[in-house]
């Protein structure tokens, strides 16, 4: 059962990989919820799907690597430029000559990306705890090496190539502990590690081992970021740090929403919140 | 920080004990949602008030003994009786005639002796997961509960054995905790679970004690004056209430019976959405 069905939906090849989209409602301007990254597919954006698009036309899609979408093999095939070619490629299937663009995490960072190159397609962005590659990472994440083989699988040593290929499920259910670290977070976790079992270790680890953003300084990338840009960030996010976008909001000029006391999954679990600053948000670039 | 905050708060006192209210919106008809056994306080209503509010004046009161109100050891005042004298006297307070009343399991006989005795004053109740004595499963748990409920507890004591007098003046939380675990058998509830945790520890073990003082309800008196439209949630889940129980009483007053599927004791508080629809919906139909 859902809130809200898809108006439309169909599929739109973009380089042999085939990606599945929806359409809800027919308002103006079209929002873009851009997924996450193959870990998770486009039902992460339900709590924001049935609100949005009673005022909005709202585009959603799988990511490559999960739900409907296609399953390509190899790292290269996770490069950030393919995810980002690929809300490209959406928009052309849906007739969608300009769009919001929201993303949470690396489909933060990516919109982020398609905003700076693509100023001409992306009317603004709103970016939810997005990795930046501006260095600026939380100190449990970088004990751990991602590809040696480790002594131990403590706690953030699961985030560890082995341990994902071999205790693939465990491996996402300690991880969406990690995403939901807000109290009642049950359902969510629930919801997160079904989603996860929609892909595999080997997707997973190849978006892992891919070139999450262009391999420049990153810094001068987001100087030349013209869009209006609203980012959402909770500070006691366990993923991504919080100083992160209190940067990149420097560094753009964006606005930057802190919301005290917040993980990592803020559609879900702040979802009135998160909806109206959208919503807010939309109006004032669409105006 | 709470969705709705009351329009009015105030409080009225009855035969020499306060009783808190509050006020929200003013629309019409007026929609008084009644408190339940004492260990919780009408906060229970939370997810009911600011969508309620938007097209009805919503009247809630704490009961003696949490909340808002004057604790007191007095049985008298947690009698099917006295709960319906205490809404009286917060209508009369807040000038309100008549309402539509919504009474949660115990709260099911306050809203049931409050119609029966004042049928003027009502225009039609929701009875939701009523704790009635009406159905044999239900009814042989609870005396065989009463039975025991004075008597040492064992020392291994599990599940409804636990609803003993001593044990609540020796575990006090762990009794609450056990009960509210049984409330909230559906998943996801953690947040639920610890709300009413939170709102049961602003009573205690005494107040409950005087409660349990009170004299069994006599059916007669409860649904002999009922003339007004009835309508009855009862969860098919619920471990507290049997919902036969539910079934029974929508069968003996001519009400409509909404049973929700996988529910619990507290709808109102698990599925939302789904309760105030069918609330409005029932409340538009007899306000037409």
């Amino acid at each position: 059962m859902r809130a809200r069905l898809a108006d439309k939906d169909g599929f739109v090849a973009r380089d042999g990989i085939n990606l599945y989209y929806e359409i809800y409602g027919d308002g103006d301007p079209t929002l873009v919820l851009v997924p996450t990254w193959c870990l998770i597919h486009s039902r992460a954006w339900k709590m924001q799907i049935p609100y949005l698009s009673r005022h909005y036309r709202v585009v959603t899609y799988d990511p490559r690597g999960n739900g409907k979408s296609g399953r390509p093999r190899g790292k290269s095939e996770h490069s950030w430029h393919h995810y980002v070619d690929d809300i490209l490629a959406v928009m052309d299937a849906t007739g969608t000559t300009e769009a919001v663009l929201v993303g949470l995490s690396m489909s933060g960072l990516w919109s982020n990306i398609a905003a700076v190159l693509h100023p001409d397609r992306v009317m603004g962005v709103v970016s939810l705890a997005p990795p930046a590659g501006l260095g600026i990472v939380l100190p449990h994440r970088e004990v751990h090496s991602y590809t040696d083989v480790l002594d131990t699988d403590e706690d953030w040593a699961k985030d560890n190539v082995h341990f994902i290929r071999d205790h693939y499920r465990e491996y996402v259910e300690w991880f969406a502990t990690k995403i939901f670290s807000d109290p009642h977070s049950t359902k969510q976790i629930e919801d997160n590690i079904a989603w996860s079992l929609e892909t595999d270790a080997d997707s997973l680890i190849d978006s892992d081992l891919a070139d999450v953003r262009p391999q420049e300084d990153m810094a001068s990338f987001y100087s030349r970021f013209t869009t209006p840009l609203l980012l959402i960030h909770g500070d006691a996010d366990l993923l991504v740090a919080h100083e992160s976008s209190v940067e990149l909001a420097r560094l753009t000029g964006g606005t930057l929403v802190t919301f005290r006391g917040s993980g990592h999954g803020l559609p879900a679990r702040e979802p009135v919140r998160v909806n109206l600053l959208i919503r807010d948000f939309v109006e004032r670039v669409a105006a | 920080m709470r969705a709705r905050y009351p329009d009015e708060t105030g409080s009225v006192t009855r035969d020499g004990l306060s009783l808190g209210y509050e006020v929200y919106g003013n629309g019409d008809p007026t929609i008084l949602l009644m408190p339940t056994w004492t260990i919780i306080h009408v906060r229970f209503w939370k997810y009911q008030i600011p969508d309620l509010a938007r097209r009805y004046r919503v009247v809630t009161f704490d009961g003696p003994g949490n909340g808002l109100s004057q604790r007191t050891t007095d049985p008298d005042r947690y009698t099917p009786d006295a709960y319906a004298a205490d809404a009286i006297a917060v209508l009369d307070a807040v000038g309100v005639d008549r309402a539509v009343v919504v009474g949660l399991s115990r709260g099911g006989s306050y809203t049931l002796r409050l119609a029966s005795s004042h049928p003027d004053r009502v225009s039609a109740i929701a009875l939701v997961g009523p704790a009635l004595p009406l159905a044999p499963p239900y009814l042989e748990r609870v005396t065989r509960t009463v039975e025991r409920f004075l008597k040492p507890y064992p020392e291994d004591v599990t599940g409804w054995d636990k609803y003993n007098l001593a044990y609540w003046h020796d575990h006090y939380e762990d009794f609450v905790r056990f009960f509210f675990d049984e409330s909230f058998n559906e998943p996801h509830s953690t947040k639920a679970f610890e709300d009413a945790v939170r709102w049961a520890m602003e009573t205690g073990p005494e107040i409950l004690e005087a409660e349990s003082k009170t004299a069994p309800t006599d059916l007669d008196d409860l649904f002999g004056g009922i003339v007004c439209p009835v309508l009855v949630f009862h969860g098919n889940s619920d471990r507290i209430v049997d919902h036969a129980v539910g079934v029974e009483a929508a069968r003996i007053t001519n009400g409509s019976l909404i049973t929700i599927g996988d529910a619990g004791h507290m709808p109102m508080v698990r599925d939302p959405v789904f309760f105030n629809l069918a609330l409005r919906d029932f409340i538009e139909r007899v306000a037409a």
